[in-house]
């Protein structure tokens, strides 16, 4: 299985990955604006249009305040939550690594949005004919053997891309040889049963945005134990229906004859 | 056909109803055309809201009504309800037509939905929602049309519904098995143990009831507990989003408990209003009797779900202010610890005006229940809070107001509340 290493240490935000995609995807260009609060990313967030971002966080990194980079994109779970949820398999796992979304199927009924842990997942709330988006990890390229367009574009080799094996073999790696560094923690290595899109850091990686706090198990743990009686449920509830019906029957049955005599009785 | 139509008439009282319906049906022109955010406050953080809390979840629930008098009155021989069966028939099909035209209006691309029957997810519960809505709306289809046939004098088709009807339950069960399972076992065995109590009942081993095929009936009850619980199970892929007061494993059962204790309530409001509005009797006594039901349910759901919240260890957050903390106390108190009480004296069950009074508040809590499952629980991080839009609401309550309209006109003009047409009364 393919994935996506993101060692934000190496990043100098020169955000040819956001513009990579753009291009690949034929996504087009997003009317910006300053914002409060948090980060100073341009734009602020994922959108349709923007399916990977390059965030721009002030942290404290040592004794100083620096500019730390941050990548939000999808993470192409091992066990996705989205795909899960789909009614329709339209968001779909594939054996080579990328989470991909089949456009045809989908409902829009925003489940995947939902069920997402990592809050990628964009809607076109504008739109009479809406669908979802997400980074695809440029799965046309992906199964035809190249990396996807960000890897490919970003200079400094902050993203690299390969077997996810060798990759958290190599995060780990880095993190033991340069100990001080690194934040001792490969966000997506484990989080919600691991991700193919790994990251490292320097900074604790609330940070950059993400989410400390997630279980390490994946979130169908807690679907599949509701999913897998239904069976038993439709079997269990035909028969035991019916013995409700025919003992209710002949009980019904009796209290009729019962009458019947009684009425004969008296007459 | 026979007699003429009531026609429906815009008067003082439902003059309101008329307004809200038009007002929603233009937003939701406006909705179709320039896409769900122009009219609703739903963003990439909260993509589910009023919509779903309101028409999916709470409606929902308010038609489980349906499968519990009819399984009750047609299967488990408490024939002397039969007066609640039709109108509890009635409420719950318009329910989820309702529900259907809610559902529409909060799905990006509701033309699509016929993809659920040709790409089977299995780990989906939202597939076993739609395959769960769309069999159990069949099935309560064909539990109304009786009505229909009777308003027309359709004597003959009447004699075919029965024949046929329980040939297409067989096929609609078996075939909902193999879409859920995927097994060929499975749906073999669902099969034959339905075509077994058909088979029992042709060859007279079995008696049936006069008016409603067993399978029938039986279909609106597996279909009804599955998709009350899998609503429920919607919520299990967001333990991360979920508040812990609302988060637990056993959600699914608290989803089907809770719309049977909302169903029975609606059952007694629904009657005893439409009593008042079309100046009949309520048949008081008869949900007197029904009503006891409601104090052990009620008490049940609150023994599990305290149980359930220390359990899970979410009690510290019963005792926070904070909306969360203050959403759940509402639903407790209003929905279940006030009709608890109410429900357990005798005078209450007995009077009329009292079990409207102890109606309303099954019915409210189980509405606040709903909305603060998908509203007030659900936090994602990063978002500022979601609060539904007037227009959210309007279109909501525009869909509930045609809907009465709908019922309040087939009342008028069908044999619901009594065997007999309107006319000939
Ligand atoms: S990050 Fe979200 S969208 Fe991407 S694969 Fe995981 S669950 Fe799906
Ligand atoms: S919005 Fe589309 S992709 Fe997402 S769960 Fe619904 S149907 Fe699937």
């Amino acid at each position: 299985m393919k994935a996506m290493l993101i060692d934000t240490t190496r990043c100098v935000g020169c955000r040819g990955c956001q513009v990579a995609c753009k291009q690949w995807n034929g996504l087009p260009a997003e009317e910006t604006q300053f914002f409060g609060g948090a980060g100073y990313q341009n734009p602020r967030d994922l959108s349709s249009k923007t399916w990977t971002l390059l965030t721009y966080n002030e942290a404290q990194v040592g004794d100083h305040y620096d500019w730390v980079y941050g990548k939000l994109q999808c993470m192409h779970c091992q066990e996705p939550a989205c795909a899960a949820s789909c009614p329709t398999s339209a968001m779909e796992k594939l054996a080579e690594g990328p989470v991909v979304y089949h456009t045809s199927r989908c409902l829009g009924c925003r489940y995947c949005m939902l069920a997402c842990p990592f809050q990628v997942i964009r809607f076109d709330w504008f739109s009479a004919n809406p669908y979802v988006s997400k980074c695809t990890m440029c799965a046309d390229r992906v199964l035809s053997g190249q990396e996807p367009s960000c890897v490919k574009s970003c200079p400094t080799d902050a993203l690299v891309f390969g077997d996810r094996e060798i990759l958290v073999a190599e995060a780990h790696r880095r993190i033991e040889e340069n100990p001080r560094k690194y934040v001792h923690h490969v966000f997506g290595e484990r989080e919600v049963g691991g991700t193919c899109v790994l990251h490292l850091s320097t900074v604790p990686f609330e940070l950059l945005g993400y989410r400390s706090d997630l279980p390490e198990k994946s979130l169908r743990r807690w679907t599949e134990p509701a999913m897998k009686p239904i069976p038993y449920i439709v079997a269990g509830l035909s028969l035991a229906l019916g013995a409700v019906a025919w003992i209710v029957s002949r009980r019904d049955k009796r209290m009729v004859e019962k009458w019947v005599k009684q009425v004969k009785e008296m007459q | 056909m026979t007699g003429a139509w009531i026609k429906p008439q815009i008067t003082r009282y439902n003059a309101v109803l008329y307004l809200l319906a038009a007002l929603g049906f233009v937003l939701v022109v406006i909705r179709f055309a320039g896409g769900i955010g122009r009219v609703s406050n739903l963003n990439d953080g909260y993509p589910w809201g009023f919509w779903i809390g309101l028409d999916i979840l709470a409606g929902i629930a308010l038609a489980a009504g349906g499968f519990i008098v009819a399984g009750m009155v047609h299967l488990f021989g408490a024939h002397k309800y039969h007066a609640l069966a039709r109108p509890a028939i009635l409420t719950a099909f318009l329910g989820y037509l309702l529900f259907i035209i809610g559902l529409a209006i909060d799905l990006g691309r509701p033309w699509m939905i016929w993809q659920v029957l040709f790409h089977w997810n299995h780990s989906s519960p939202m597939f076993e929602v739609s395959w769960c809505v769309t069999m159990y709306t069949t099935v309560l289809l064909l539990e109304f049309l009786p009505v229909v046939f009777e308003r027309f004098r359709w004597r003959h088709l009447l004699g075919m519904w029965h024949n046929f009807v329980p040939w297409a339950i067989i096929l609609m069960v078996t075939l909902f098995t193999l879409a859920m399972s995927g097994s060929n076992v499975w749906t073999l065995l669902v099969f034959t143990i339905l075509l077994l109590w058909e088979v029992a009942m042709r060859t007279g081993l079995m008696r049936r009831d006069a008016q409603m095929p067993v399978l029938l009936v039986m279909a609106g009850i597996i279909f009804s507990t599955l998709h009350q619980s899998s609503l429920g199970s919607l919520l299990l892929i967001i333990p991360h989003k979920l508040h812990p007061l609302w988060f637990t494993p056993v959600v699914p059962v608290f989803f089907l408990l809770s719309a049977i204790m909302i169903g029975v309530g609606m059952v007694i409001f629904e009657n005893i209003v439409s009593a008042r509005v079309h100046k009949r009797k309520p048949d008081t006594h008869l949900l007197a009797g029904f009503a006891r039901a409601l104090p052990v349910l009620l008490g049940l759901y609150l023994l599990i779900k305290v149980g359930d919240i220390f359990r899970t260890g979410a009690a510290e957050y019963l005792f926070m202010f904070n909306s969360a903390a203050i959403g759940m106390w509402l639903e407790l108190v209003v929905g279940v610890m006030i009709p608890l009480v109410l429900f357990m004296t005798t005078e209450t069950r007995t009077s009329e005006k009292w079990l409207l009074r102890g109606s309303v508040f099954v019915v409210a809590g189980g509405i606040i229940n709903r909305l603060n499952t998908v509203i007030t629980a659900v936090v994602v991080e990063k978002w500022a809070p979601y609060h539904p839009s007037w227009m959210e609401i309007a279109i909501s309550l525009g869909v509930l107001s045609g809907g009465i309209l709908v019922m309040d006109f087939i009342v008028r003009n069908f044999p619901v509340f009594d065997d007999r047409p309107a006319l000939a009364r």
